[in-house]
């Protein structure tokens, strides 16, 4: 019988193609156009996230307690606690963590002949970084690092651009030592960064690691620690662990440091639940609309087939088919719609450079490689199920009221 | 020994207005043996569709009761006697009343799905009867490729294919020419005789009616006569 009704919906699916096309078509724009907005600012918000992790906090950052509050150079790490534990051993041992890099920080000012601004001075180990966070797929300019006599400096290009500055323009650098004496060297723009991680671009001049040391009177620790681990599952472990371990260090997650990214991550999840919504409405609507006609100029078949013995059950079968038939089919025209497309933009990327200036304001790339995941799918799935489900109430409500000694003397 | 189909003292009454009722049907009796060829009959009005359909489980009377051989058919759910409808009795109707979006063969094998019989079983009785009624080259045409008395033999075909007990036919001549409706009623009797099935239709032709072996007729919703013919 499954069967037959099978038949019997597909035949008056096929009755009125074009109406039954016609919302098998807006189920499946509405979803593709919704798949690619949900893959696309999806990308949008993990390539910021994985900018500031890449460009700064790595999965997880170890802090000496009370810097974040004060971050002077009296509150670093040091090479090695009291107790003769040293954090980079713990760290090379533990098979959690993929790379770690030391970085030693201090505010300071750039200066050149004509500008200057407020700055975070970063001593750091470009080799290190290289492996750890691939710092140098971010340069826009230049050349990846110090220079021979390590007195190079790579910088942020809003940065350069506020200074007026080029590669191969000379740069003073000015903070306070460990001793509290104002101190200042020259560099050399070797390199000129882009990460789109605002904090970066704006306000960073990256020195060698050895030169800061010097620069700062620092020979004894570092500022942050950034950790990578190999899989993301076990930030949570090692950070607990590394928690008890260095009870005197603040030991964060990327998404403790940068808690607006992960708010976008949740804004984002928002988002999906409110697609959700909008693929279950519309599929929904369209599908009763369509039933709704549907059963409506059925009345008399549907009075003729109780009369010759079907079970209503029977009937709210056949209608059922005919609504997953349409929802199923607009899901599996939009998905492949949907999924070509974030395909195409998870391997090109979609290039909204014209409004890159909007975009980096907020920290975005002005091109955006789309996610794709099978949530997405899974969702979308369950949304118009639900929706082609629900949306035969009505239609049934229709069906239940026929009284088929009255339909069939009709003429 | 106790007939195949009994009505006792129904009434019917549809209430087209607040205050206007209409009695179609008032303490209808009747005993109706199993292979009976009958006709119902009656001027227009006079509660030959109302019988049929109360006969049929398509309407419930406000009293009496109707049983089917041994089963009574008053006070059964609405799924019951959907059941009742689809394994024991036929219809043929008016106005043909095929499922526009299957073919004559589908049409006819309806109701053998319902019951769950298998496509191969299906395809067979479908094809004996079809021979029998002389219509194996309407089986792949839709409903809207025939015309009336095409419609009308395949609907006949539906109402005897899944072996019921009992067909019923409402006025299945009416929309017919009389070449046609003579010809149909002798196809209902010869399945009534081959098939032993038993047929009890509604008609006010003169012709069709001679065609039955007995005659119950109907006035203002009272049996007035009652005769075999």
């Amino acid at each position: 019988m499954f069967r037959f009704a099978m038949k019997m919906a597909w035949a008056s699916l096929a009755r009125r193609a074009t109406r039954s096309l016609m919302v098998v078509l807006m189920i499946s724009v509405s979803l593709w156009s919704l798949l690619l907005m949900q893959g696309v600012y999806d990308g949008m918000t993990e390539q910021m996230i994985n900018n500031a992790i890449r460009s700064d906090s790595g999965d997880v950052s170890l802090f000496r307690r009370g810097y974040r509050l004060d971050p002077s150079l009296e509150n670093v790490i040091p090479d090695t606690f009291p107790d003769g534990r040293k954090v980079e051993d713990v760290l090379g041992m533990d098979g959690r963590v993929g790379s770690f890099v030391k970085r030693l920080q201090q505010n300071g000012v750039v200066a050149t002949a004509r500008y200057s601004r407020n700055i975070m001075i970063y001593g750091v180990a470009l080799a290190a970084e290289k492996k750890h966070g691939q710092l140098q797929r971010y340069l826009l300019t230049g050349h990846y690092g110090f220079g021979a006599k390590r007195k190079g400096a790579i910088v942020g290009y809003r940065l350069a651009e506020r200074l007026h500055v080029t590669v191969g323009s000379k740069l003073i650098l000015s903070c306070q030592n460990s001793s509290s004496d104002v101190v200042s060297i020259s560099v050399r723009v070797n390199g000129i960064l882009k990460t789109n991680n605002m904090s970066f671009d704006e306000g960073s001049v990256f020195i060698d690691l050895d030169l800061a040391e010097d620069f700062f009177g620092v020979h004894q620790g570092v500022s942050q620690i950034s950790v990578m681990m190999n899989e993301g599952k076990d930030i949570g472990e090692l950070q607990l662990a590394l928690q008890q371990s260095f009870p005197g260090l603040d030991v964060m997650r990327w998404d403790e440091m940068y808690p607006a990214l992960m708010q976008s991550r949740v804004i984002m999840n928002g988002f999906k639940s409110v697609v959700s919504l909008i693929i279950f409405g519309v599929s929904g609507l369209g599908i009763l609309g369509v039933m709704m006609v549907s059963i409506i100029e059925r009345r008399r078949e549907i009075g003729i087939m109780l009369a010759l013995g079907t079970e209503f059950s029977q009937i709210r079968i056949m209608v059922l088919i005919e609504s997953l038939i349409m929802g199923f089919s607009g899901f599996v025209a939009g998905s492949l719609l949907g999924w070509v497309s974030l395909l195409y933009f998870r391997s090109y990327g979609l290039d909204l450079s014209m409004f890159s200036e909007a975009f980096e304001e907020f920290g975005m790339d002005a091109v955006t490689y789309a996610l794709i995941q099978p949530g997405y799918f899974l969702s979308a799935f369950t949304a118009i199920l639900s929706a082609a489900v629900i949306s035969v109430y009505f239609p049934l409500r229709i069906v239940s009221k026929v009284i088929p000694a009255r339909i069939i003397n009709e003429i | 020994m106790t007939a195949f189909l009994t009505v006792r003292h129904i009434a019917k009454s549809f209430h087209l207005d607040k205050d206007v009722t209409v009695s179609a049907l008032r303490d209808i009796n009747l005993d109706i043996d199993r292979g009976e060829f009958v006709v119902i009959s009656g001027p227009s009005g006079s509660g030959k569709t109302t019988l049929l359909n109360i006969i049929g489980g398509l309407d419930v009377p406000d009293s009496g009761e109707v049983i089917l051989d041994g089963l009574k058919l008053t006070g059964l759910s609405e799924r019951s006697l959907s059941r009742v409808r689809r394994d024991h009795i036929g219809f043929v109707f008016q106005a043909y009343n095929l499922l526009p979006v299957l073919t004559a063969r589908e049409n006819i094998e309806y109701v053998m799905r319902l019951q769950g019989v298998k496509g191969e079983r299906c395809r067979i009785r479908s094809a004996e009867i079809s021979e029998k009624l002389g219509i194996v080259s309407l089986l792949d045409k839709l409903p809207n490729q025939l015309s009336g008395g095409q419609q009308q033999r395949v609907a006949v075909a539906r109402s005897v294919a899944a072996t019921p007990r009992l067909v019923l036919a409402d006025e299945p001549t009416a929309n017919l020419d009389s070449k046609s409706a003579i010809a149909l009623i002798d196809m209902m009797e010869k399945l009534n005789q081959e098939e032993g099935v038993t047929v009890i239709f509604s008609s006010h032709d003169p012709m069709v009616i001679g065609k039955a072996r007995r005659s119950v007729v109907l006035k203002d919703g009272k049996l007035v006569a009652n005769n075999a013919i």
